[in-house]
């Protein structure tokens, strides 16, 4: 069985052919080619971009996959959350494509998406990453730029969310802290090589949310609190940049990290879930993979990463999570009203 | 196409040989630190399209250049402090710093919104050659797009089309290179307001207030949304002031009087986040021009059907939209409001009809 899917969430276009929940082809408008990406990091408003580049990104899909859409036995598509107009864009397409070519079509929520980007399978039909079987239930942590929250997944499709961020996501975080470091934007990537660098010792900062009893997450204090101690440091700063920014990038890092992990212990204990997931683009992040996989590891729970290529948006993650709806036979009955979904939550249904 | 081993033939002949090709318009493929790299004269429009036909579809990306120094970026892009910091403590290295281009480059090169990425290669042969050649290279790599990044010769060869061989002049062949990851890009444009103030500002006496908690913060919200009668005009208050003044404070204070129940969660990566107001059947907007470019954008989020009923917005970063707000501010309630750190916890909040 075929899949054509497709993710306009924000700023990537990306379309992905899958053979089940083998990827046949992914093609990601703006990540690809890395040297220049700025065009997708920086969302200026995505709507015309994606409105160029959708047609020619699932022509290269289907390319790459060496199919035609003829032999396309399903189509799938990121109805939300993300950026309203953005989602427009593939909707549109896909819907055309499903009332042209008389298939199915199948509606994956984008959070749910990062949570199967842990099973996307390669043409050779083994997973990217770790995992070696799926038992649940599972802990997904998924964070990025405009997410963080902690879902309790118990079965395929099933899903209760634990605890999310009450302000900022953390992905929001590193690129607002970036600001005042002058470290220009995005600030995951430049913070986490700063860090690299420095000293997490010297700079204490606060971990948020620690006394309280929920499982949630908040960032905007520690962003609060970083401004204000650079705001006192600024003139040390543009005096001697490499004797702060490293050493803050550390601490900032290591705190969010500390603060992450905090609640997810917490919740393992707690709920004793058979698996940790985790997903989206912060993941890529390579300290908090590590401490992650580190902290864990002592609690005697086994950490799944996506590869890295899997943590930022594509549609691949959606072609797979597709399959396992195609599975359960959860199509669209009403394609007149299918409409983006900007706010939909992981365990909220769709119900079109 | 002819290919020069690096490690058998000398420095000087390499460079040479790489200057006659670019000074002709054509292309020549590169090793860098991270990976090969194709390089063609990015102000000659020859070069440039032949550069164009060798990578194939681009779908509108943008090219960044290669320099040998900060004098040299100077010549091509504006820096800001932002980039100074980064030029001056990070390269030579695997880090592209986009900044606003001043044109001297070919459009194509360039990205929409007219910025430019530019890199300094660590890697000595390129920056000689870079120097002597007295302009930046382009610094796209060997690849076509959307294609495997090549860190050998044959990478490239073995995936490129007889026609696409035929484009490339030149090769500098340095065997395998290590597997280092593609530069990071950083933009470093984006914190610049383009449009601060336009014309002359009447600020009718503003008022101010002094909080000296998030508490106060919330409660200056409610004071002023009760002094405003909802349901008649859109009401919109256009935020301004840096991160961790309070305007997600305020904005949350705002939400509370109104009485919507879910939490205010950030508004910036999606841009807008939306709430209903039960009791009035009407919409609370939280709206967020952070990482937005041009006034246009604004319009494309679909605020002209924002404003068509008597709603509740709120805008951060308001400055940035300014022309788009002063555009209607007789149709609409406007409320000015600017957020300034004093302490720890204390912050002077202004406001008034005008932007301050």
């Amino acid at each position: 069985m075929k899949i054509l899917a497709v993710d306009t969430s924000c700023d990537e276009t990306s379309a992905s052919v899958c053979e089940n929940d083998r990827v046949l082809s992914n093609i990601i408008s703006s990540q690809v080619d890395l040297h220049k990406k700025w065009r997708g990091v920086v969302p200026i408003i995505a709507k015309r971009a994606h409105q160029e580049r959708i047609n020619p990104v699932i022509e290269l899909a289907l390319k790459r996959a060496r199919v035609k859409v003829d032999d396309i036995d399903i189509f799938a598509v990121t109805i939300g959350p993300g950026l309203a107009i953005a989602l427009e864009v593939g909707i549109k397409k896909i819907k055309e494509l499903s009332i042209k070519y008389k298939k199915p079509l199948v509606l994956v929520n984008h959070m749910e998406g990062h949570v199967y980007s842990n099973l996307v399978k390669n043409s050779k039909g083994n997973y990217y990453n770790n995992l070696k079987k799926i038992e649940f239930p599972i802990l997904c942590v998924l964070v990025s730029g405009g997410h963080t929250e902690m879902v309790l997944m118990k079965d395929h499709g099933n899903y209760e969310i634990l605890g999310q961020t009450l302000d900022d996501a953390v992905g929001e975080a590193f690129d607002k802290v970036a600001r005042p470091l002058m470290l220009g934007y995005p600030g995951g990537p430049i913070i986490e090589e700063f860090a690299k660098r420095g000293n997490h010792e010297r700079f204490k900062l606060p971990i948020p949310m620690q006394r309280r009893n929920d499982y949630n997450f908040s960032y905007s204090g520690l962003k609060t609190e970083c401004v204000v101690r650079l705001k006192k440091l600024k003139k040390e700063l543009n005096k001697n940049f490499t004797n702060i920014v490293p050493d803050f990038c550390a601490s900032f890092q290591k705190t969010v990290s500390d603060s992450i992990l905090f609640k997810v212990k917490k919740v393992v204990k707690k709920y004793k879930p058979k698996q940790v997931l985790l997903g989206g683009g912060v993941i890529a992040n390579n300290y908090i993979k590590r401490e992650f996989r580190k902290e864990m590891k002592k609690l005697n729970v086994n950490t799944i990463v996506p590869s890295k290529k899997l943590c930022g948006d594509n549609a691949m993650m959606i072609g797979v999570c597709a399959y396992y709806k195609i599975k359960k036979k959860e199509f669209v009955k009403n394609l007149e009203k299918v409409d983006r979904l900007p706010n939909l939550q992981i365990d909220q249904k769709v119900g079109y | 196409m002819d290919i020069i081993k690096l490690s058998d033939t000398i420095q000087e002949e390499i460079i040479n040989r790489c200057i006659d090709t670019l000074n002709s318009g054509g292309l020549v493929v590169y090793p860098t630190e991270t990976c090969y790299g194709i390089a063609a004269d990015p102000t000659s429009q020859k070069a440039v399209d032949k550069l164009l036909n060798y990578k194939k579809k681009r779908e509108g990306k943008a090219i960044s250049v290669a320099v040998s120094d900060k004098k040299m970026a100077k010549e091509y892009v504006e820096i800001n402090e932002i980039a100074e910091n980064i030029y001056n403590n990070y390269l030579p290295g695997p880090i592209t710093v986009v900044s606003k281009s001043k044109g001297k480059v070919v459009k194509k090169v360039e990205a929409d919104d007219g910025t430019l990425g530019i890199r300094i290669p660590k890697y000595s042969l390129i920056l000689e050659l870079i120097k002597q050649f007295g302009k930046p290279i382009t610094a796209t790599s060997a690849n076509e797009s959307y294609k495997k990044t090549p860190y050998t010769v044959k990478n490239i060869l073995d995936n490129i089309s007889k026609k696409q061989q035929n484009l490339i002049d030149l090769i500098i062949d340095a065997g395998k290179l290590p597997k280092n990851k593609p530069s990071t890009v950083i933009n470093t444009t984006l914190n610049e307001i383009k449009i601060l103030r336009e014309g002359d500002v009447n600020l009718k006496s503003p008022k101010t207030f002094i909080s000296k908690s998030e508490r106060e913060t919330k409660r200056l919200a409610n004071e002023l949304l009760k002094n405003i009668n909802i349901g008649k005009k859109p009401i919109i208050f256009a935020l301004q002031g840096e991160l961790g003044t309070g305007k997600t404070q305020f904005t949350k204070g705002l939400a509370k009087s109104l009485g919507i129940k879910q939490n205010i969660r950030s508004p910036t990566f999606f841009l807008v986040r939306e709430y209903n107001i039960k009791e009035k059947n009407l919409k609370f907007l939280h709206l967020d021009t952070y990482r937005m470019f041009e006034q246009e954008e604004f319009v494309d989020l679909g605020f002209e059907n924002m404003i068509k009923q008597p709603n509740i917005i709120v805008i951060e970063w308001a400055e940035k939209v300014s022309k788009i707000l002063r555009e209607i501010k007789d149709s609409v309630e406007l409320i000015w409001i600017k957020f300034e750190y004093q302490g720890k916890n204390t912050r002077k909040i202004k406001y008034s009809n005008e932007i301050l």
